[in-house]
């Protein structure tokens, strides 16, 4: 492969008005960020921040208002709404699927490039600590990325072994607060951000140190 | 070769990806296990297995032959029957009759054999051999209305058995049973792995570990891990969970 990006989300922008004499945004996402290699990237903030937003960004089924995300370097709003899963796949949490509406026809947009997703974004899956599946789905995310595939996992922690979820498994983070993105390199990084420790709360005492 | 295998199954609903990718391969006499969370596609794999559901993509092959989309009785025909949770039982009828109604000479007669069936000595044997398989002998003339819940289950295996297939496919055994009901149903199931390659799909995962030569664990549509239970019991979480405890 080349030095394209697996992910590149460029200058994308999401805003949601309310009005019509006076318009007011109520919602306003910004992202910019790429991601070179095959990895796992944790992603974390606060309910309503704008997560599941960026991740229906990222498969192409919301449209951004500014902006491209190209995956492997191709523009996933101009493939085929039908084969914009073969690019980037979105594991819903508990299936709530929003849908929304198709600009174009599909005979008008491309092919996706790719048969099996590269991108898996996964929201909020359900880590329950007494079934075991835990251990199951952490070296799936390991086995995606060591295929070459870029996993990106949203997490809410509410419980301690989430955070020790993330730190054991991601290699870089993006924290999303009201709409914006920071990223860090890692860990120990994220828990500088004072934002992150705001929104984390108790759930760093046992983690930090 | 194994005696069934699933290429590269690919299903959605609409925009929903229910099935991504599937390969998997059931080895003949064994007791193959497929396990996963709520909502994580098993039962649409075991409606695309069994053919229920055709894949919008990859193929479905037993004992070498294409069986891919289809439909159930023509699958049925090859040799692969299903289990249903209990939807397939007449509760007016008696075990055995149950049973005999399953048998394919029976079945293959059709309307104008139930006149007949009283007098078919050989139909009742067969039907009572195969109650004693599923260890419900004595229990022949019982209506199936009568029978425990975990009774009831047992006659459902029977009547897939019934058609004497090579291979039989149970979609949630478990579901509804107690503890002692589950321990009799494993019991039963080890009976007839003696004569039928199996393939359980089931949330309780304590069961299959303790039944299955290999399980397959689904989640998002996918084959996240595979291996024998002892493989897949090896990893620090498993062995932290209940399942860990019990093992």
């Amino acid at each position: 492969m080349t030095d394209t990006p697996l992910l590149r989300v460029n200058q994308v922008r999401k805003t949601y008005s309310m009005g019509l004499l006076n318009k007011q945004v109520t919602f306003d996402l910004r992202a910019d960020f790429s991601i070179e290699k095959p990895g796992i990237v944790g992603v974390m903030g606060p309910n309503g921040s704008g997560k599941t937003t960026l991740f229906e960004l990222i498969t192409g089924s919301n449209n951004p208002t500014e902006g491209q995300v190209l995956v492997c370097g191709q523009d996933i709003h101009q493939v085929r709404s039908d084969q914009r899963d073969r690019l980037a796949i979105h594991y819903h949490q508990s299936y709530q699927v929003r849908h929304f509406r198709k600009r174009r026809p599909n005979f008008m947009l491309r092919p996706s490039s790719t048969d099996y997703p590269m991108v898996h974004l996964f929201d909020e899956p359900q880590f329950n600590t007494q079934d075991g599946y835990i251990g199951f789905m952490l070296d799936f995310f390991r086995r995606l990325r060591d295929e070459g595939r870029l996993v990106v996992l949203c997490v809410h922690p509410n419980e301690p072994f989430h955070l020790q979820i993330m730190r054991e498994i991601c290699e870089q983070y993006i924290f999303v607060q009201k709409g914006r993105l920071s990223q860090a390199p890692d860990f120990d990084t994220l828990l500088q951000n004072p934002d992150v420790t705001a929104y984390l709360g108790d759930l760093v005492g046992g983690q930090a140190a | 070769m194994a005696l069934f295998e699933a290429q590269h199954l690919h299903k959605r609903f609409a925009d929903q990806v229910v099935l991504e990718d599937i390969t998997l391969a059931f080895e003949e006499n064994q007791i193959s296990g497929i396990m996963g969370p709520n909502g994580a596609g098993k039962t649409t794999c075991f409606n695309v297995l069994t053919g229920r559901y055709k894949p919008d993509r990859g193929q479905v092959r037993f004992d070498g032959r294409d069986i891919t989309g289809l439909p159930p009785r023509k699958i049925a025909r090859h040799g692969i029957a299903r289990s249903f949770q209990m939807m397939n039982l007449f509760d007016e009828y008696t075990a055995l009759e149950n049973i005999v109604l399953a048998l394919p000479e029976v079945r293959a007669k059709g309307f104008s054999m139930t006149h007949d069936l009283a007098g078919d000595d050989g139909a009742q044997e067969r039907g009572a051999a195969v109650l004693a398989r599923i260890g419900l002998a004595g229990r022949e003339h019982t209506p199936a209305s009568d029978l425990s819940y975990g009774q009831r289950r047992a006659l459902e295996i029977g009547i897939a058995l019934a058609a004497e297939p090579r291979m039989l496919f149970l979609d949630e055994p478990t579901s509804g049973l107690g503890s002692d009901a589950t321990a009799t149903l494993a019991a039963l199931i080890q009976e007839i792995r003696k004569s039928v390659t199996i393939v359980i799909i089931e949330h309780d995962m304590k069961f299959l570990f303790d039944l299955a030569d290999r399980i397959a664990v689904i989640h998002w549509g996918q084959v996240i891990a595979q291996g024998t239970p002892d493989t897949l019991r090896d990893n620090e979480w498993v062995r932290a969970s209940n399942l860990g405890a019990l093992a």
